[in-house]
């Protein structure tokens, strides 16, 4: 090989080009190594030229071809690594491409590709071999440094630096997937890695084992080596006669698998992984490590005393017999030769299940089959947190093309959830229907019928100034048809008008997340101490915003243009709601605790006046009401009921821009929307050309 | 991957375009009367073969001599009917029996140690070559480029004392069989022996070779080889053309005979272990299977609902497990199972196995979740492990616990 040592096929420094970057794979890979290392200076691909891969550290520019990038590129940006993501018909040209252009300045060639043919493979070692580049693969997945923080490929999935903290092994495996497998686990015995390279376990492995082992004995970073070796070739061997002629100084830990596939005389999945006479079986390799080492496989339960021969053993390595055994092999190893672990804390391999419902099974099986949930750790504790808000009991995700919940017709009857539009229209309100089909059940009571649809009433208009109102007015004024107004009515809300109310559901989620609250029409005595909290926090955030000179969060739904001159402030279509409710007998906590928020507010100085809750704040009130139950129930997402309210305003103010469209059609007069030019401000010099 | 070849089709097909001797031959269910006269033409012997794809058919007995018409009818009938390796032959054929002065054996075949083609001969022909000492084989690469010339050929013959009438003749034939190996896409061909007539002749009187699917060779314009009986199940069949049906991600699955617990596994290294261990522990796995290198959701759906319409309503314990993804989107592949064991339940009718889950990789939390959901949608027993447990270690939980419950029932 080229590469005089393990450091030589990646470092800090190297700057990688990625063949076939536009690809699924290859641009997805690309970004997060560009995230991880920022090592990569191009990429390129047959007819996508020009183009960019977008990534978290700015864009990566795909070349038509190697040749175009190489003449494209800053000279201190010239690729000495390359990444082969080419479809297996395309490897063997992209690799005499990479020769052609790139004989003088090209180290390595890490091939990803499968299924390139063995005749191509040996013809791609052959041209690479005359030209002095080290092929890693086919079938790698890259390689990672450690200490340097930087890979090439896939190694590490897209948390590198979760499997990979800089420390003493070098893992080579057959298989990528055990690169990262094995460097997780050897964290749990208080060691890192300097680095991880999957040879790749096609029928020829261009980077034969021999020659990285002597690459590895070279690192200084290295102490230590654990190998995963899977049927097929005889690699090992040549190996294993190189290193006893060479007294060999570092200890491998070697795991062999396959021995599976001799028993039953089946392929495994790797293409190499083929038995090919009798030294290439796992059972070969086995017995040939063994002889290697001189003392029988790693036992978990034996006790192990010193003594010069296992210090003699230990020094070549030894074999184990179970994956999780590596970590115990290799702190065995670290102890009796006196090496230092990589980090002081440690944790040893266990089951740890991280979510258990064996329900009556359970129950009847003895305490070590039926294990309690253990602690899931971090990052995935949070993620685990975050996302299972999200998740809805007894519901499941599926393809929707042809499927609904919401609807269906059985070519007689049209359905709402399952209840017949027909009955529902003999039966039931507008406003029952819409809950019925905004949240999959009907109405409890004709109290909440009542709030949605005056809800709706409230939405339908707050005069011909609003935006939305205007937005109609705009385009009846275009001469534009009534579908096209309505949908002006739409695109003139946002989340600042109309859409407020979205933000008033997720607040109110925030604020009643943590509070075991069955009925939200049933009083509840904390609210004047939770709004003075609220307040409380809202002013600390607003003073420390303000001394830091940035931006901060509004309570949303507070106070309202034209409902604000007075001491104390009210919105009146609110007003009329919430009367309703309190003639009713019933509560709103929410809106509820609004009116608490409001004077806790004015009380601790944040603002001047009491401020409005307006009517964005009571169409979030009374929907999150009637949403309330099936949310604590975990039957409907956050993310629905935050869009309800939103849905809810939407339609009340949709049907009145038609109104707006319909009055402007009738008695505006020709392009009256437009303002004359003399009222329109300039705010540019004019400029000659 | 890899398709054999068998000797009939080498006879059938190759030798001829390739101007490799053969001996003259004649299928088995040809007419009476064709036989009788291939046998009077031959000298009234010949030889019986089965075609089977399987080596090792003298070992088996059922490489006759016969000497008769009757002897040769009879024979044909029984070693169509013998398993070899637990292969069935596709039928017999007589094989002109060939005078030889020297039995030779020469291979061809991509070679670890050179990483790239070798040839290896032997004068100890028509045994296993790797029963032939050290001292009495030569073994030298050929440049993939030049190919294999006569005159290296020749060297290899010479250094192991070859008589020296037969050299030409032999190098002559090593190029036309290099020819064949390197036009067709081959990754092994072995001729085992090379029968060497008194006059100097070399027939090719055995052969195997292994053609790879993956060069473009493989697939000869006009020519459908024969289908041999495959000793697999249905299950591995319907598995092979789905793999087939696409090089994006992994189908790979070989049947183990196991009765107890149905494996998803991921990555062809983590796979192998897990089923080594499942077996060593008890688990009694039903099959080996990858289905690693990030499947789209459609791929994995697909692979999904054919293991479980083969197996799941046999199964005791469904184990999905794999290491800690590189590349797969654990997201992807696991919410694709669940939409599949979701299916399944609601086309077949329930199921009620416990479910034994581990894994690690990209988007992991959001994959687990999607199957816990499902699986509590099912009310299926489960437990679920992360990437910080490891797999050998939730493959013995899972073979203990399908025992526990087997106990259990017997209980």
């Amino acid at each position: 090989m080229r590469a005089g040592n393990l450091a030589d096929l990646l470092k800090k420094g190297d700057w990688v080009a990625v063949s076939n970057i536009a690809g699924r794979e290859a641009s997805h890979v690309s970004a997060v190594s560009q995230k991880y290392c920022g090592n990569i200076s191009g990429g390129w691909a047959l007819g996508k030229g020009g183009q960019k891969i977008e990534t978290p550290k700015g864009e990566i520019s795909v070349f038509a071809t190697f040749e175009e990038l190489l003449r494209l590129t800053p000279a201190e940006k010239l690729p000495n690594k390359i990444l082969v993501y080419s479809p297996p018909e395309a490897v063997y040209g992209e690799v005499k491409e990479i020769v052609k252009y790139g004989e003088k300045i090209v180290e390595t060639i890490f091939i990803v590709t499968e299924h390139v043919s063995v005749e191509v493979t040996a013809k791609i070692y052959q041209i690479c071999r005359q030209a002095n580049i080290d092929v890693i693969g086919c079938n790698t997945l890259g390689i990672i440094n450690s200490h340097d923080q930087v890979r090439i490929g896939a190694v590490g999935g897209e948390t590198p630096e979760e499997s990979f903290k800089p420390g003493s092994v070098t893992v080579i495996s057959n298989s990528g997937n055990m690169v990262n497998t094995i460097s997780s686990y050897l964290l749990s015995a208080g060691m890192g890695t300097s680095f991880g390279l999957p040879t790749g376990k096609d029928k020829l492995i261009l980077s034969p084992l021999k020659e990285l082992l002597v690459l590895a004995e070279k690192d200084e970073k290295t102490k230590l080596i654990v190998l995963y070796v899977e049927p097929g070739g005889t690699y090992e061997h040549e190996a294993l006669g190189i290193i006893r002629e060479k007294n060999f100084s570092k200890p491998l830990v070697v795991y062999v698998a396959g021995e599976i596939a001799e028993k039953h005389n089946i392929s495994l999945g790797h293409a190499g992984a083929v038995v090919e006479g009798s030294k290439s079986s796992a059972a070969a390799k086995k017995q040939a490590f063994d002889s290697y080492f001189g003392i029988e496989p790693f036992r978990v339960e034996k006790k192990y005393h010193r003594s010069p021969e296992l210090t003699a053993s230990l020094a070549r390595g030894i074999r184990v017999q179970a994956l999780h055994h590596i970590t115990k092999a290799v702190t065995l190893i670290v102890s009796v030769l006196g090496m230092k672990k990589d980090f002081s804390s440690s944790k040893p391999l266990g089951l740890n299940p991280w979510f258990v419902n064996l329900g009556e099974l359970g129950k009847h099986l003895p305490a070590e089959l039926s294990p309690a949930p253990g602690i899931v750790p971090e990052p995935y504790s949070d993620q685990v947190k975050q996302q299972s808000k999200h998740l809805l009991t007894g519901m499941i995700r599926q393809s929707m093309r042809n499927a609904s919940h919401a609807s269906s017709n059985d070519g007689v009857t049209p359905r709402i959830y399952g209840y017949s539009l027909l009955e529902v229209m003999k039966e039931k309100s507008l406003a029952a229907a819409l809950i019925l089909y905004w949240t999959g059940e009907l109405p409890r009571d004709s109290f909440e019928e009542r709030l949605a649809e005056m809800t709706l009433i409230a939405a339908l208009t707050n005069g011909p100034g609003t935006i939305s109102a205007q937005g109609a007015k705009l385009s009846a004024s275009a001469g534009n048809n009534p579908n096209t107004a309505m949908i002006a009515t739409l695109a003139t809300i946002g989340l600042t008008h109309g859409g407020n109310g979205a933000k008033a559901v997720k607040f109110l989620l925030e604020s009643f997340a943590d509070l075991d609250i069955k009925d939200p029409y049933q009083e509840y005595g904390e609210l004047q101490k939770l709004a003075v909290k609220t307040a409380d926090d809202f002013k600390k955030r607003k003073r420390a915003a303000k001394e830091a000179g940035i931006e901060y969060e509004h309570i949303p739904c507070l106070g309202h243009p034209v409902f604000r001159h007075e001491a104390v402030n009210y919105d009146p279509r609110e007003r009329i709601i919430y009367s309703y409710i309190k003639e009713s007998g019933r509560e709103n906590i929410f809106l509820e605790f609004y009116h608490h928020l409001v004077l806790a507010l004015k009380e601790n100085g944040s603002t001047a006046l009491v401020l409005a809750v307006n009517v964005d704040a009571v169409i979030a009130s009374v929907w999150l009401g009637i949403c309330w139950r099936q949310i604590m129930e975990k039957q409907m997402t956050m993310t629905r009921a935050v869009d309800i309210p939103f849905i809810a305003f939407a339609l009340g103010r949709v049907a009145g821009g038609a109104a707006e469209f319909l009055d402007h059609q009738d008695f505006g007069t020709e392009m009256d929307m437009r303002i004359p030019v003399k009222e329109c401000r300039t705010l540019t010099r004019p400029s000659k050309l | 991957m890899a398709l054999r070849v068998a000797e009939l089709t080498f006879f059938d097909y190759f030798a001829s375009r390739y101007n490799i001797p053969v001996p003259r031959h004649i299928s088995g269910a040809a007419e009476i009367n064709k036989i009788k006269r291939s046998l009077e033409e031959w000298g009234g012997e010949a030889i019986v073969k089965p075609d089977v794809m399987s080596g090792k058919r003298g070992k088996a007995g059922v490489i006759v001599t016969v000497k008769n018409l009757h002897d040769a009818l009879k024979e044909i009938k029984r070693v169509s009917g013998v398993e070899v390796n637990g292969k069935m032959p596709r039928n017999a054929y007589l094989v002109e029996k060939i005078p030889a002065q020297q039995e030779i054996y020469t291979a061809i075949t991509y070679n670890s140690t050179f990483l790239g083609p070798s040839f290896t001969v032997s004068l100890a022909g028509g045994v296993d070559i790797e029963e032939v000492e050290e001292d009495r084989k030569v073994t030298i690469p050929i440049n993939i480029y030049d190919g294999l010339d006569a005159y290296q050929a020749g060297e290899a013959f010479a250094s192991l004392g070859c008589p020296k009438n037969l050299i030409s003749n032999l190098s002559r034939v090593m190029v036309f069989f290099w020819d064949l190996f390197i036009s067709c896409g081959m990754e092994s061909a072995e001729v085992n022996p090379w029968r060497i007539t008194p006059e100097g002749k070399p027939y090719a009187c055995d052969f195997k070779a292994v053609i790879d699917e993956f060069n473009y060779k493989a697939r000869v314009p006009g020519v459908v080889f024969p289908e041999y009986p495959e000793n697999i199940s249905d299950f591995e069949e319907e598995m092979a053309e789905w793999s087939a049906a696409s090089h994006q991600g992994q189908a790979h699955v070989s049947s183990l005979g196991g009765r107890k617990i149905l494996p998803i596994l991921f990555g062809g290294g983590v796979s192998t272990i897990i089923s080594e261990t499942l077996e060593a522990t008890g688990g009694s796995p039903i099959f080996l299977s990858d289905f690693g290198g990030n499947p789209p959701y459609e791929r994995m759906l697909g692979t999904a609902r054919i293991c479980f319409s083969h197996h799941l309503a046999r199964a005791r314990l469904l184990l999905i497990l794999g290491g800690k993804a590189n590349n797969t989107f654990i997201d992807v592949t696991f919410q694709a199972i669940a939409d599949a064991l979701v299916s399944y339940v609601e086309e077949k009718g329930p199921v009620n196995i416990p479910v034994v889950i581990g894994r690690g990789g990209p988007r992991l939390v959001k994959g687990l979740l999607a199957m816990k959901q499902a699986l509590d949608y099912l009310k299926l027993p489960y437990v679920i492990f992360g990437p910080d447990t490891p797999v050998t270690m939730v493959a013995e939980y899972a073979a203990k616990l399908v025992n526990g419950i087997s106990n259990l029932k017997e209980v």
